[in-house]
């Protein structure tokens, strides 16, 4: 194809369009160009700014986006042979471009897909009047797994089965935009669609300033209200239950969660209690009157529905029932996503709206009826034939769904056999082309096919849709290849309008009004998993000094067997940390648990903490393979020790001073108390090595100190009155103790106002009992038992807070 | 007949259970054209925190309850009076297989007594090729006439064993074990006739305890007992099969509730907060009340 008219010669004759080689396919619609290869007006200019920076150019600024993502910490977990593994998020570079008065189109066709659906599901929990003028087929529905009996006859809280949809759709050869499937059961992707227009404007910042690109923010502001007006009227919490961190895109739940402010809750946090749900939290039982939920239903109650699930909450579907909590969608929503459905909806529309559809689904035959099973029969090379009941996207179910001209003469004669025995079972689609959209593969312009998933809310005011979304590209021709679990990558859809667009943000203008609003309670495991990381970051440290200290004195002597090293040896061998490997397995599986713990609550996280945590763990595990005992591992223990301190720096700096970061705060009191009062016993009892208190004072980073307090030589007394007793040495036991009494005593109370709680009624005599010793009292054997009654305050306030 | 029934079911947790939120469905309900509840009651040991009654998808009663303390046991008894009066079967007006896939075609409802809720697999009574090949067998010249058949081959074939399957059991499990309980043989029934596109469901319910004079003592009566429910079409309507008995039900059978299979009408689901595990016991009594002697 003749491109030459494309290239813009300026100054540089030799510039070399990036269309030049772009071969969109004979029959097949193409995003960007025409049938004759001449670029759509919605693409010219976007183009033309792409020759301009160069393909060289261009590469650097789409690894710039890449660069982003991975910074970010954006991913997915794709589950393969292997197991699952997280998956960086695949950016496909170029956005898909969209005319506004095209999306005007989408817009209108969508809303009222989503308004029929909303018709649909209520009718079909409700009165059931499409069953009974045979509309829809009774079996059909009865058959669905997504039809949950014990919401029948319910109505939902708030009046809506539908608050948040997605919906897939294609353009085939006819230029025409087509639905190709339907998400109303938890639709996933609207968190990635947010992060991908990041990315991407990273990348094309210039050219997406020049171009006037509808904004995504005001998107979510408006759904956000719309889910804060309908707990209002209810006076309890919003808050979007997850799944947990194994779920393939928890790491979109805890983004959105972050970006809009809400609660994220997996089911172990929630309770029934008194007809209503509520979120276990530090401050006791707190009520949630709105759940977006990101879960499949039939896994939200093991009561009333999959009585295998393990991520549920006992008792849901009954505080459903009596009305006191709304979810988005209402459980059994996901029964419109059924494909078998897809069939049905141009009569139903005649019938609950008396209009068209505006934006028609892909043409569907159900085999449950005589005349469409032998049409599908019939017409079997141009259908793909699956499961009726599938609530996937054809090109996403793998294995379950053909395509006829695919078959062999044997394996079409089975498929034909089986949808004349069971036809109620299997759906007939015709066969989907879909239209093809640049990808940038080196240095040139490809086409590739592109399905694209908008997102609609709903507000009071009505729907609103996201005006861009996410486009599916495919990593080759081959329109199966687009399904993100199959190598499938993701592009930004810019809607362009040819007027400047309003810039929303999510951060309140000018003029609003404004309310302060306390910080929500912190939910119990969330604390858990606060302080757990706060210890194990604790404890790492800990383990790091006293390696170093080893290290050190390793690498300056000819004799390995000294008996301060091997004291040494002996004292970590019990916790796992065997000194011989200069990285031991013990130290890396505690800052691997921090990082667990820390996976936990990732909503919690800024996006630094996550990446500095991220950056300790990598430095650690490469160290597990390069480092040598003695003077290497001397250093690479004082690195890691910076790394650690950037981590906890970043966290003191940062974290705003509430109930979460006072228990992260008491972890690691906890902890450093418990390894001080520990290593003091061993270093300072009297059957100690020699170098041992000075190596004690090294291990307490209170070298210098003591040398300034102390006009003597280390001696068992000053290191144990600089390293327990100084309330002003924070390494010292009294220092831990005095901030723990203090953070304790702020915590949420327990058993009434103006109780003192157990564990702050032990902290403080805890406290009063060290605060008048004197450092002949300390024992080995009083210094061990102190560790131990540190340790003990962890089992109250996990009695207290986390149960 | 009248009948006073007497259900006790006993738990012991082997650690104490922190809390726990379960459903009850032990308590028989007024069905027009087979029983009458007199009066019933149901208690609990120790008291529950919370408790709710409401009726199910199905109509069975069902009652929530919900405990915040640690237990180490639970107790449940209900007590009910219930008459049970069941029509004598009477001419068999049932279509064939092929006829009442039409019949049941023309069924536009999804009310509770729908057959269309009950010709799908279920998760315990899923369609099994080696069940239905075994069911096809059965095949008569009527629905009902397919039931029964079915009915005494189950009843003959299969060996009753209480050690043999759990209440976890699926059909097409206890299908090759050859063996199982009331509840596992309704499994089978319900598989094979939904195999051969006939709607069927799960009745649990209890059988009378000691026979009339003369008569054997049924299987199943020392426990909660189950049989089969089958769609014989739009005249014929539900009829109702105990294959552990090779019998069609009769005024023995006093019927607590209807599901498509255990899971819907277990008599107690829950989730208890224990490591440990949990032992059930049941008792059951069905006695015939004796009328005023005229």
């Amino acid at each position: 194809m003749a491109k030459g008219n494309h290239k813009r010669i300026r100054g540089k004759p030799q510039i070399h369009s990036l269309l030049e080689h772009y071969q969109p396919i004979d029959g097949v619609v193409d995003e960007m160009v025409d049938a004759a290869g001449n670029p759509r007006p919605v693409w010219k200019h976007f183009i033309e700014a792409l020759d301009d920076l160069g393909a060289e150019k261009l590469g650097q600024r789409f690894a710039r986006a890449d660069q982003y993502l991975r910074d970010a910490g954006v991913y997915y977990r794709v589950y393969d042979k292997a197991g699952a593994n997280e998956r960086e998020w695949p950016l496909a570079h170029v956005p898909l471009l969209i005319e506004d008065a095209e999306w005007a189109a989408i817009s209108a066709g969508l809303v009222q897909r989503a308004e029929l659906f909303e018709e649909t599901i209520a009718d079909i929990y409700g009165r059931n009047r499409l069953i009974e003028k045979g509309i829809l087929p009774a079996g059909l529905i009865a058959a669905s797994p997504e039809y949950l009996r014990p919401v029948v006859g319910t109505t939902p809280a708030g009046g809506h089965y539908l608050h948040f949809c997605a919906f897939e759709l294609g353009r085939g050869p006819d230029g025409q935009w087509w639905v190709l499937g339907d998400r109303t059961q938890a639709p996933s992707g609207a968190g990635f669609a947010l992060e991908n227009r990041v990315a991407t404007t990273r990348a094309l910042s210039d050219i997406y300033g020049e171009m006037h690109v509808h904004r995504l923010a005001g998107f979510f502001r408006r759904f956000r209200d719309a889910l804060i007006g309908m707990a209002r009227e209810s006076e309890g919490r919003v808050a979007i239950l997850t799944p947990g961190p194994l779920n393939e895109t928890y790491y979109e739940h805890a983004y959105i969660a972050r970006y809009l402010g809400i609660m994220l809750l997996e089911g172990e946090d929630l309770t029934v209690s008194g007809g209503r749900l509520m979120v276990r939290t530090v401050s006791g039982l707190m009520p949630i009157s709105v759940l977006w939920r990101r879960l499949d239903a039939a896994f939200a109650d093991p009561l009333e529905l999959r009585s295998d699930s393990q991520i549920g909450t006992p008792g849901l579907v009954e505080a459903i029932r009596q009305g006191a909590v709304a979810t988005v969608n209402a459980l059994g929503s996901g029964l419109m996503e059924t494909r078998a459905l897809l069939a049905f909806l141009p009569k139903i529309a005649r019938e609950l709206r008396g209009e068209e559809l505006l934006l028609p689904s892909v043409a569907t035959w159900w085999c449950g009826q005589a005349t469409e099973r032998a049409h599908v029969l019939a017409n079997i090379d141009r259908m793909v034939v699956g499961p009726a009941l599938s609530t996937r996207l054809a090109f996403e179910d793998d294995g379950q769904t053909t395509l006829g001209s695919t078959l062999s003469a044997g394996e079409r004669a089975e498929l034909v056999a089986r949808i004349e025995r069971d036809g109620g079972a299997f759906v007939g689609q015709e066969a989907v082309t879909l239209s093809t959209t640049p990808v940038f593969v080196g240095g040139w312009l490809e086409p590739r096919p592109a399905s694209l998933r908008v997102y609609l809310a709903r507000t009071p005011e009505g729907w609103t849709v996201m005006p861009g979304g996410f486009a599916r590209v495919g990593l080759s021709l081959d329109p199966t290849a687009i399904a993100m679990q199959r190598g499938g990558q993701a592009a930004d859809v810019w809607v362009v309008s040819d007027r400047p667009v309003e810039r929303e943000t999510l951060l309140p203008q000018e003029g609003d009004s404004f309310t302060r609003t306390r910080p929500g309670s912190l939910p119990s495991r969330a604390a858990e998993n606060l302080t757990w990381l706060g210890r194990y970051i604790e404890r790492s440290e800990d383990t790091v000094r006293i390696l170093r200290a080893y290290h050190v004195r390793l690498a300056e002597t000819s004799d390995p067997d000294m008996p301060l090293l091997a004291d040494i040896r002996d004292y970590l061998e019990p916790f796992g940390i065997d000194v011989e490997t200069a990285i031991p397995l013990g130290l890396i599986g505690t800052l691997d648990s921090a990082v667990y713990s820390a996976g936990q609550i990732r909503d919690r996280f800024s996006p630094d903490g996550w990446l500095a945590l991220k950056d300790l763990s990598k430095t650690i595990h490469q160290f597990a393979t390069t480092v040598a005992p003695g003077d290497d591992a001397t250093r690479a223990m004082t690195v890691i020790l910076r790394k650690l301190a950037g981590f906890s720096g970043l966290l003191h700096e940062n974290m705003y001073r509430f109930a979460g970061w006072r228990f992260l705060e008491i972890g690691r009191r906890l902890e450093r108390g418990i390894q001080i009062a520990r290593t003091l016993a061993r270093l300072t009892s009297l059957k100690a090595p020699d170098g041992a208190l000075d190596m004690m004072l090294e291990i307490g980073d209170s070298v210098m100190t003591h040398r300034r307090q102390y006009p003597v030589q280390a001696g068992r007394r000053t290191v144990i009155d600089l390293l327990a007793l100084d309330p002003l040495n924070p390494r010292s036991i009294l220092f831990q103790l005095e901030r723990l009494k203090a953070e304790i005593g702020l915590l949420p109370s327990v058993g009434g106002e103006g109780h003192m709680s157990p564990a702050a009624k032990e902290i403080l005599q805890l406290n009063t009992q060290i605060a008048i010793k004197e450092p002949s009292d300390m024992t080995a054997k009083a210094l061990d038992e102190l560790a131990y009654e540190i340790g003990g305050l962890y089992n109250s306030l996990a009695k207290a807070y986390f149960g | 007949m009248l009948y006073d029934i007497r259900l006790h079911l006993h738990y012991d947790y082997a650690a104490a259970a922190g809390g726990g939120r379960h459903q009850i469905r032990v308590l028989p309900s007024t069905i027009s054209g087979v029983q009458r509840v007199i009066a019933a009651s149901l208690s609990f040991a120790p008291a529950p925190n919370e408790r709710s009654d409401f009726s199910d998808f199905f109509g069975n009663n069902v009652t929530s309850i919900a405990f915040r303390d640690a237990h180490d046991a639970l107790d449940i008894r209900m007590s009910a009076r219930v008459s049970v009066s069941r029509p004598e079967p009477g001419l068999d007006v049932s279509p064939d297989i092929g006829r009442l896939r039409q019949e049941l075609a023309a069924v536009r409802s999804l009310a509770s007594a729908s057959p269309h809720h009950f010709l799908a697999g279920s998760a315990h009574s899923g369609i099994d090729a080696a069940i239905t090949t075994y069911a096809r067998d059965s095949i008569a010249g009527s629905a009902a006439g397919t039931a029964m058949n079915l009915c005494n081959r189950i009843h003959r074939d299969f060996t009753y064993d209480g050690d043999a399957t759990t209440v976890r059991t699926r059909a097409s499990d206890a299908f090759k074990l050859k063996r199982g309980v009331c509840q596992d043989f309704s499994h089978i029934m319900i598989a094979g006739l939904r195999g051969l596109g006939i709607p069927a469901g799960y009745v649990s319910g209890f059988l009378r305890t000691i026979p009339p004079k003369g008569k054997p003592r049924l299987e199943g009566a020392d426990a909660m007992h189950a049989w089969v429910k089958v769609w014989c079409g739009r005249d014929a309507g539900w009829q109702e099969f105990d294959p552990t008995n090779g019998m069609r039900a009769s005024n023995d059978h006093i019927t607590v509730g209807y599901g498509r299979d255990y899971s819907d009408v277990a008599p107690i689901v829950g989730v208890l907060k224990t490591t440990g595990g949990q032992v059930g016991e049941q008792a059951v009594d069905v006695i015939p009340v004796a009328l005023e002697k005229a």
